[in-house]
């Protein structure tokens, strides 16, 4: 079982991503499950056709987690992909940190986290270390960034750089970097820029998204791209991101070296 | 001798600031508690309060209620069940409710004091008590008297007597030190208003601000005295009187105060304290060493006033006598710690 997760910049397009990077695998007959680690629970909605399933932390909010089922948490959508949204408390109060725990524990004693691949689809700021938990005690061992060109999400992307880093300094600790995704903000030279920027932080560029009208139309249809246009040639780049994440084996990971503030921001200096 | 309130010095000096809010709220006997946190912080703090005063004799278990936060409350909010635990508390018709709010309420964030502050008929008074953020027991205890302080109206004479602020309600000799106190000021002929906070309902706490003088238990509670300075311009003395020349000092520091004449009063307490060592008189001549338990502080001017007084002569090889916990209160305080002395001599 691969485990891998996404994390990035909130808005970077995370979710579009590992939908269509989900919906990809499973087009190749992969097993798939995916996990949106936001209380905002809007990472499985285009697998689902436009729904807003129930998320682990309402159902434990309403029935309490003891008399929950795996068949409550989990849904099925395209392609067979078991869907899970953590969702989180209303905005403002509570601890959502504390909720993702709650989330992986409850799925974890549910023995509800299998397949081929499990996507942890992660809230863009590993803001405590609640939303590092995909990271940790071994559920993720492949973490992806998801960037733009833009220098506030290379920075989020560098931050998060920093978690990983950190928790692989533990004993028992799996996790490390599989690769930077460039998701396209029609910045020039941008593949160059990321690749640049995966290379200082000792990784590398695994794919390079543009940026193509193709991924909102397929979302006002409520469908990922690999379903709603599956011949266009976005679907062409997810599977081949799919292919790509495939291919990265043990070997391939790395331990990231984050950047100094300064570093970072000569190095988009180079490519105004 | 705690006298001095550094760090290093005592327990009182670290340990929860939960229980320093509780050795306050539980002696207001017409209001309740609320511990908004898991159900093992009241567990605990209560336990504490129950184990230290059934030493003393004492048999106290004051009503206190936990919001018994589990872990759905600290992911969506323990808010809901502050409220629910506030009106639980309510239904017994208390005059006050006092929330003592724990480490976890403030690390999510729990707007205790939003909840505290609606209109529930009867103050609800929230008590900041999560340790992470600094402080220890007397933290808990200043902090605690400083929001109750918030049950007081100003007042418009200043003909209610004295008041006596933070009586460790904890300590073994409480009530005695309360009242050789109080003997102290009747010597003045002035009578005590308010014991903030112990055993005084949520009314009798009111009366409060028509105190003409606060007398603090020890220098530790300068903040409050402050604090009252400002709020209701009282005056306040630092601390209980301690040793034979403190005692005089005491009642002179309170006739001035108050604007009475204290001569006579010093004079009559001068020659009561010479009795004691007519008493004492045994002891004269014997050599004592002060034994400072490892963590208390001999050093220690009163003992050495009192060894003189009475003819002991302190000497590394003279019967060890323990550092006492509390500094003795006023004359009588020195007379029993003289007692103990003798036992631990003639033993």
């Amino acid at each position: 079982m691969k485990q891998i997760a996404l994390y990035g910049k909130g808005g970077i397009g995370k979710s579009t991503t590992s939908a269509n990077l989900s919906a990809a695998l499973a087009d190749t007959g992969l097993d798939i499950m995916q996990i949106g680690c936001d209380p905002k629970h809007d990472s499985t909605r285009m697998l689902m056709h436009g729904t807003w399933i129930p998320t682990v932390l309402d159902l434990v909010r309403e029935k309490g987690d003891e008399r929950i089922s795996a068949d409550q948490v989990v849904f099925k959508g395209y392609r067979g992909i078991r869907c899970v949204e953590a969702g989180g408390p209303e905005p403002g109060v509570g601890c959502a940190g504390r909720g993702i725990i709650a989330t992986f524990q409850l799925l974890e004693r549910l023995d509800a986290l299998h397949g081929d691949v499990i996507v942890y689809d992660v809230l863009g700021d590993v803001v405590c270390g609640g939303f590092a938990m995909p990271m940790r005690e071994g559920y993720a061992q492949e973490i992806y960034l998801v960037t733009s060109g833009e220098l506030m999400s290379l920075y989020a992307a560098n931050n998060i750089c920093k978690a990983i880093a950190r928790l692989s300094r533990r004993v028992r600790s799996k996790c490390a970097l599989g690769g930077v995704i460039c998701n396209s903000a029609n910045i020039a030279e941008e593949n160059v820029l990321v690749e640049e920027f995966a290379r200082r932080i000792n990784s590398r560029l695994i794919a390079y998204v543009p940026r193509d009208r193709i991924v909102q139309v397929a979302e006002i249809n409520r469908q990922t791209v690999i379903e709603y246009a599956p011949d266009s040639a976005q679907a062409g780049v997810y599977r081949a991101l799919a292919a790509g994440v495939l291919e990265i084996t043990n070997t391939d990971l790395t331990i990231p070296t984050p950047l100094e503030m300064d570093e970072l921001e000569s190095l988009a200096l180079e490519f105004v | 001798m705690n006298l001095n309130p550094s760090h290093l010095n005592l327990s009182r000096y670290e340990g929860c600031t939960i229980t320093g809010a509780l050795a306050v709220s539980a002696f207001i006997p017409d209001a309740l508690t609320v511990v908004h946190g898991p159900a093992g912080c009241a567990h605990h703090n209560l336990s504490l309060l129950h184990a230290t005063l059934l030493q003393q004799d004492r048999l106290f278990l004051p009503p206190v209620f936990s919001t018994g936060l589990r872990e759905p409350d600290i992911i969506f909010g323990g808010e809901d069940a502050l409220q629910r635990t506030i009106e639980r508390a309510l239904e017994r018709k208390p005059r006050a409710v006092c929330v003592i709010s724990t480490c976890i309420a403030e690390t999510i964030g729990d707007d205790t004091d939003a909840v505290c502050g609606r209109d529930w008929g009867v103050p609800v008074i929230h008590l900041h008590s999560s340790g992470f953020l600094g402080g220890s027991f007397n933290e808990g205890f200043v902090n605690a008297l400083k929001r109750i302080a918030g049950l007081v109206p100003p007042a418009e004479t200043r003909d209610g007597g004295i008041n006596i602020v933070g009586e460790k309600n904890l300590e073994f000799e409480v009530e005695e030190n309360f009242e050789e106190v109080a003997r102290l000021l009747g010597v003045l002929d002035l009578d005590v208003n308010v014991r903030f906070v112990r055993n005084e309902t949520v009314d009798d706490i009111s009366r409060f601000s028509a105190g003409c003088l606060n007398i603090l238990r020890e220098p530790a509670l300068d903040p409050i005295g402050r604090h009252f300075q400002e709020a209701f311009a009282q005056p306040y003395l630092s601390g209980f009187p301690v040793g034979l020349q403190g005692t005089r000092e005491f009642l002179r520091a309170v006739g001035e105060a108050c604007g009475s004449a204290a001569d006579e009063a010093i004079a009559a307490e001068e020659s009561l304290q010479d009795e004691l060592s007519a008493e004492f008189a045994d002891l004269d001549g014997e050599a004592i060493s002060l034994s400072p338990f490892g963590f208390q502080c001999p050093e220690f001017s009163l003992l050495s006033e009192v060894a003189e007084a009475i003819g002991l002569r302190i000497d590394p090889e003279g019967t060890e006598i323990p550092v006492p916990f509390g500094a003795p209160v006023g004359t009588a305080g020195i007379r029993r710690m003289l007692h103990q002395w003798r036992r631990f001599l003639h033993a």
